[in-house]
């Protein structure tokens, strides 16, 4: 049943079997949280990484687009030939290491969040229309959803970027813009079987209008598949970004991202392994986070899951 | 138990291969020797005594088509397959090709005699018929991206068998350097007549030293060896031109062993080649000299003179060939570098770099701190040099935007003279003589572009371009450099170099051209 | 029969889904910029232009030129690539079998990896076992491609020499590249059979056949496995298809000459042919593997129905 629901959705098929049936509501407590421990590490992850790009003009400590080629490619401070001006050592142009990691948290955040609100909301409002609805606007979504999945989803990103240039805005659109898929075909699973509950036929009975049981019965109770889907593909369109810069179409210069950072520093991995190995690093530890966050989320909001655990 | 085992086997191997793919990281940065491997599990190179020849560059050819090329990797694979009439020895020196000698009957008309008993790859006779097809081809058809450095060629007339005169539509200085450049290699009549150029492309046939066996596209062009040839038995049974785009990837290919020479080896892997065994670096300085062309129109910042005087001495010029071009570099003051007609050997090896200067020229031409904003457009493949630039800019006190474009949309725009104040390029030049370098700077092609226009640069440049005395035309061309110099519609920063690694199995020396003759590159026994 | 009927269904659908693809393709490629400046040197005057513009149709109404477009689409005629003077769908199939064949290997590597990995971190939920599959295959999903070919080059091909660097060959030019595809997908696979195993563990019967006192691994290996690995199938199907095309960072890195590269070069140059041609072939695959899946799916599982 599973399966065959979900032909489409790229993330595991079991998470949309399991979000069929319904969580009531969701308090999350601290409690919970600390009781797995994977979900604490990952918690603290991100919230390591977001208060960086928070705090990152204090923690940074220099300018990370701040340019001096005479100390291109200087190792990190434990390494013969470091210097503790600059501790995770330089890059290809004499730029701190460790100040551009700092700033770089930024837009890997802001690109990961971003595309996931745009992708969130253009696939959730689909799905819902699709899914509430019914007849020919599901026939169409659908129809639509199925053609977007068999184009490359890089070469639509690839092509568009040509067209309008690379920019955080684009890229957030572009990512966002690909990615709604997902989201649609869940949500529309959802809604076709909340529809039939016996709360939302109450609500009909005594005359609620579309709109109202729309906003109060059917959105609420997809909360937590979206929450669930949100954070898988934060992970992925962190890694995304990375793809895209290496093709050239990332973040200009001379603002900062990991994926930017790491393919510059590609050509050096055999010379000065750090240029590439720490964004790397980085971009792996925060995708780490956020996947064991987001797995911790869907056994809480999960109540079948949560028997298990 | 037997399941435990099983699930440990798989979970080793693996924690194993990550944990090692993080050591070998560790190890090369090391700095140890660690590029020595045993021989290669599949080297093209001689096995069972067939001399194979392997070199690797980082993009695919366009096309078999030599007039509908544009490139320059193209050309270097083109060329041991196609013959031109005459060409440019490893010194640029023109010497015999398809042509064994060369007249000039009057102002617009070249005698060419040919070559007797060349044959093409399929066994036509290679006869003036060809000259005519080839050169008329390439002059009349509009569409083929040769066809702007050949047009002015009216006609050729078949004097005989083996005798062509190539008539041009005026005086034409340069009629040899065409014909010796990019473009103009000599197809077979008969078969592009008889089976299409469709076929042809499939099935390419030319006169050179290697005959065209495969190509898969975007990963190797296999030549075999042309039996034969005119100039006697080829060196290599067998050449092969691969394509691999990713620089890191090439440099470990030709550590593995798995090619004998590797274009385009970043200057931080220079010593990581040379310190492997077997492995040599060997440098060349190439036609393309490295700059930044300044848009001269109303209102642009960049229209006057003293800004661009400013920009030009803001840039430490030797500070980024000693640094990001890692030595690879030659810094000049001229586009026409030494070993091209018109060279003006007192501006090369010359640089200017001043910065007090600068921002002084920055106040007197009205500027406060942080102003003037101009905007740097660049293709992403000289994304470093262009951010060093915007750098040493904005310390000067401009306020610069960098615009990396892809190399495709920087074409477009370079075509549609859109750019905004500043763009940097490299230029190369084909045709070895300095015409080549100021076609821009014509008043007519400068328009939209840099809109520079001086009427005595203009009337320099349109008499040497009909001029057949070469020591007056050099003359004007030395005038116009220094002109130049001074005028800045353009600040150069270095004249590039090739840097080539290559296995010590094979002797290279680059070209300035950049080709790979194939009959140039001997094997090492 | 049913089935018959639900193929029947599915190959109907496919005609409105490519003629959105189609719609999507021609407008993705109409904006993506001037062919013709790309096509013609620098020095060709505005007059050239117009004659190649006329040339190639684009001087007509867009609506005009998509019928058209669609027309010879139908016949398989894309036009002829600008690149390489070509009709421009053989040289796309001329691809395939490059990028099936590193489709294939990484996958085979994905499911050798992620089957006994997954069913060994569902079996030991929560053990030491548990964590560290769980935390390698994170690792494993989260690492950037690229960042592990290059890494893996270095060590397998040029410190260890045991393996060739870039290229298609033999056997031995398969490893690496579909290793560092594989382990991506091993991740993602490893983590949903994980998940689906612990599902059926749970469920009734199985607990009644541990009830029963039958053996451990029979349990595992008969009763849930089967099941547990229903979904699996979907999600090959699913990653197969995004790797048709979708491996152009792991074709770069090993300059391997696969659909990825082919298109990667066509949308920078403005291949319009090409690029048609490829998204109307990949989009086919898509479409038609995920009829077959969903046939193979309802042939395991009869319980689904057909709706």
């Amino acid at each position: 049943m599973a399966g065959a629901k979900n032909m489409h959705t790229f993330e595991p098929p079991s998470d949309g079997e399991s979000l069929q049936r319904k969580p009531s509501g969701f308090g999350i407590g601290w409690k919970r949280l600390l009781r797995s421990k994977t979900g604490t590490f990952g918690a603290v992850l991100v919230l390591l990484v977001t208060l960086t790009a928070l705090l990152a003009p204090w923690i940074a400590g220099q300018d990370p687009a701040a340019i001096d080629p005479l100390n291109r490619l200087k190792p990190p401070v434990w390494l013969e030939g470091g210097s503790s001006a600059h501790w995770l050592g330089t890059d290809n142009l004499g730029r701190d290491m460790w100040s551009r990691i700092v700033y770089g948290s930024r837009v890997s955040l802001i690109v990961g969040l971003g595309a996931v609100l745009v992708s969130g909301l253009i696939g959730a409002l689909l799905g819902l229309l699709s899914g509430f609805y019914g007849k020919w606007v599901d026939a169409v979504i659908m129809r639509v959803a199925d053609s977007f999945m068999a184009i490359p989803t890089i070469l639509f990103m690839l092509v568009v970027l040509a067209v309008v240039g690379p920019g955080l805005t684009t890229l957030i659109f572009v990512i966002g813009v690909t990615n709604w898929v997902s989201y649609t075909r869940v949500v529309r699973g959802e809604v076709l079987s909340i529809k039939e509950r016996d709360f939302v036929k109450a609500a009909r009975s005594v005359g609620a209008k579309n709109g109202r049981i729309l906003v109060k019965h059917i959105l609420p109770n997809i909360m937590s598949s979206f929450i669930v889907i949100s954070g898988m593909n934060v992970a992925t369109t962190i890694i995304m970004e990375a793809s895209l810069s290496f093709l050239g179409l990332g973040i200009k210069p001379p603002a900062v991202s990991w994926g930017g950072m790491l393919s510059d520093g590609r050509q050096y991995i055999a010379t000065s392994w750090w240029v590439a190995t720490f964004p790397g690093l980085a971009i792996t530890v925060t995708v780490l986070g956020v996947i064991f966050l987001g797995d911790w989320l869907r056994d809480v909001l999960d109540p079948h899951m949560k028997e298990k655990a | 138990m037997t399941k435990r085992k099983w699930t440990s086997a798989w979970l080793t191997l693996l924690v194993t291969a990550l944990v090692l793919s993080g050591c070998g990281a560790g190890n090369s940065a090391g700095g140890n020797n660690t590029a020595e491997s045993p021989a290669p599990a599949s080297s093209n190179s001689a096995a069972g005594g067939s001399k194979v020849l392997t070199i690797a560059n980082a993009t695919d050819i366009e096309s078999f088509d030599p007039h509908n090329n544009n490139n320059t990797v193209s050309e270097s694979v083109l060329v041991n397959v196609f013959d031109y009439l005459l060409k440019n020895d490893s010194q640029q020196k023109k010497v015999p090709g398809l042509a064994t000698s060369w007249e000039q009957v009057n102002d617009t008309t070249w005698r060419f005699h040919l070559r007797e008993g060349v044959t093409f790859h399929n066994g036509d006779p290679f006869t003036a018929a060809d000259v005519k097809f080839t050169i008329e081809r390439i002059a009349k058809d509009s569409a083929l991206k040769q066809n702007s450095y050949f047009k002015n060629i009216t006609e050729v007339k078949v004097v005989d068998d083996l005798t062509a005169d190539i008539i041009t539509d005026g005086p034409d200085p340069l009629l040899l350097n065409r014909l010796s450049k990019m473009g103009a290699g000599i197809l077979p009549s008969k078969y592009i007549t008889d089976s299409g150029i469709e076929a042809f492309l499939k099935q390419p046939v030319g006169t050179g030293p290697y005959k065209f066996s495969k190509w898969t596209k975007d990963d190797r062009v296999e030549l075999v060896k042309n039996e034969s040839y005119f100039d006697g038995e080829p060196k290599w049974d067998e050449v092969v031109f691969r394509a691999i785009p990713e620089a890191s990837t090439r440099v470990s290919e030709l550590l593995a062993g798995g090619i004998d020479i590797a274009s385009g080896i970043p200057s931080t892997d220079v010593a990581r080649v040379e310190e492997a065994e077997n492995k040599q670096i060997v440098k060349a300085p190439i036609q393309r000299v490295l700059q930044l062309i300044l848009r001269q129109t109303e209102g642009s910042p960049t229209a006057d003179p003293k800004v661009r005087e400013a920009i030009d001495l803001a840039i430490d010029k030797q500070g980024i060939v000693d640094s990001i071009a890692g030595g690879a570099g030659i810094v000049t003051r001229t586009s026409v570098t030494p070993g091209n007609f018109g060279a003006d050997p007192s501006l090369y090896k010359q640089s200017l770099y001043d910065q007090a200067k600068a921002k002084e020229l920055l106040k007197e031409a009205g500027y406060a701190e942080g102003t003037p904003e101009l905007t740097i457009s660049v293709s992403s493949q000289y994304k470093e040099y262009a951010e060093v630039v915007a750098a040493m800019l904005e310390q000067t006190g401009f306020k610069i935007n960098l615009d990396v474009l892809e190399p495709s949309a920087f074409s477009e725009r370079y075509s549609s003279k859109s750019f905004k104040e500043i763009f940097m390029i490299g230029i190369g030049n084909s045709l070895f003589d300095a015409s080549n370098n100021y076609t821009r700077y014509l008043a007519e092609e400068a328009k939209g572009e840099t809109d520079y226009n001086n009427p005595e640069v203009e009337k320099l440049l349109q008499q040497a371009l009909v001029n057949m005395d070469p020591t007056s035309r050099e003359k004007e061309y030395q005038q116009v450099q220094q002109i130049l110099a001074n005028d800045r519609p353009a600040v150069y920063l270095f004249q590039m170099e090739g840097i080539y690694g290559t296995d010590a199995r094979v002797k290279f020396q680059p070209r300035s051209d950049e080709m790979f003759y194939a009959e140039e590159i001997t094997p090492v026994n | 029969m049913d089935l018959v009927k639900y193929i029947l269904k599915s190959l109907l659908q496919v005609i409105p889904t490519l003629l959105i693809v189609s719609v999507i393709v021609f407008v993705l490629v109409r904006v993506t910029g001037d062919p013709v400046a790309l096509m013609l040197p620098e020095t060709a005057t505005a007059e050239d232009r117009a004659v190649l513009t006329q040339a190639l149709g684009l001087d007509q109404p867009l609506t005009t030129q998509y019928v058209k477009f669609l027309g010879s689409a139908l016949q398989g005629d894309f036009g002829n690539s600008f690149r390489y003077g070509e009709s421009a769908l053989p040289l796309v199939l001329e691809r395939l079998p490059a990028s099936f064949e590193l489709a294939a290997a990484a996958m085979l590597f994905a499911v050798l990896m992620a089957i006994p990995l997954g069913v060994a971190s569902a079996v030991k939920r929560n053990t030491f076992t548990d964590l560290i599959i769980s935390g390698v295959s994170v690792i494993g999903k989260a690492m950037p491609n690229f960042w592990m070919g290059i890494m893996l080059i270095l060590l397998f091909s040029v410190i260890l020499g045991v393996l060739p660097v870039s290229g298609r060959g033999g056997f031995s030019h398969l490893v690496l590249p579909a290793f560092t595809l594989g382990v991506g997908l091993a991740a993602q696979m490893t983590r949903l059979i994980r998940s689906s195993m612990l599902d059926i563990l749970s469920q009734d019967y199985i607990r009644t056949a541990r009830s029963k006192g039958i053996r451990e691994l029979l349990v595992v290996g008969k009763h849930a496995f089967r099941n547990g690995m229903i979904p699996v199938v979907t999600i090959m199907s699913l990653q197969f298809t995004s790797l048709i095309g979708g491996t152009l960072i792991t074709e770069t890195v090993f300059a391997w000459p696969g659909l990825g590269q082919l298109l990667v070069v066509a949308v920078n140059t403005h291949d319009m042919a090409i690029v048609q041609a490829a998204v109307f072939v990949i989009a086919f695959i898509v479409v038609i593997t995920n009829i077959l899946t969903d046939v193979a799916y309802r042939l395991l599982d009869p319980r689904i129905k057909y709706n």
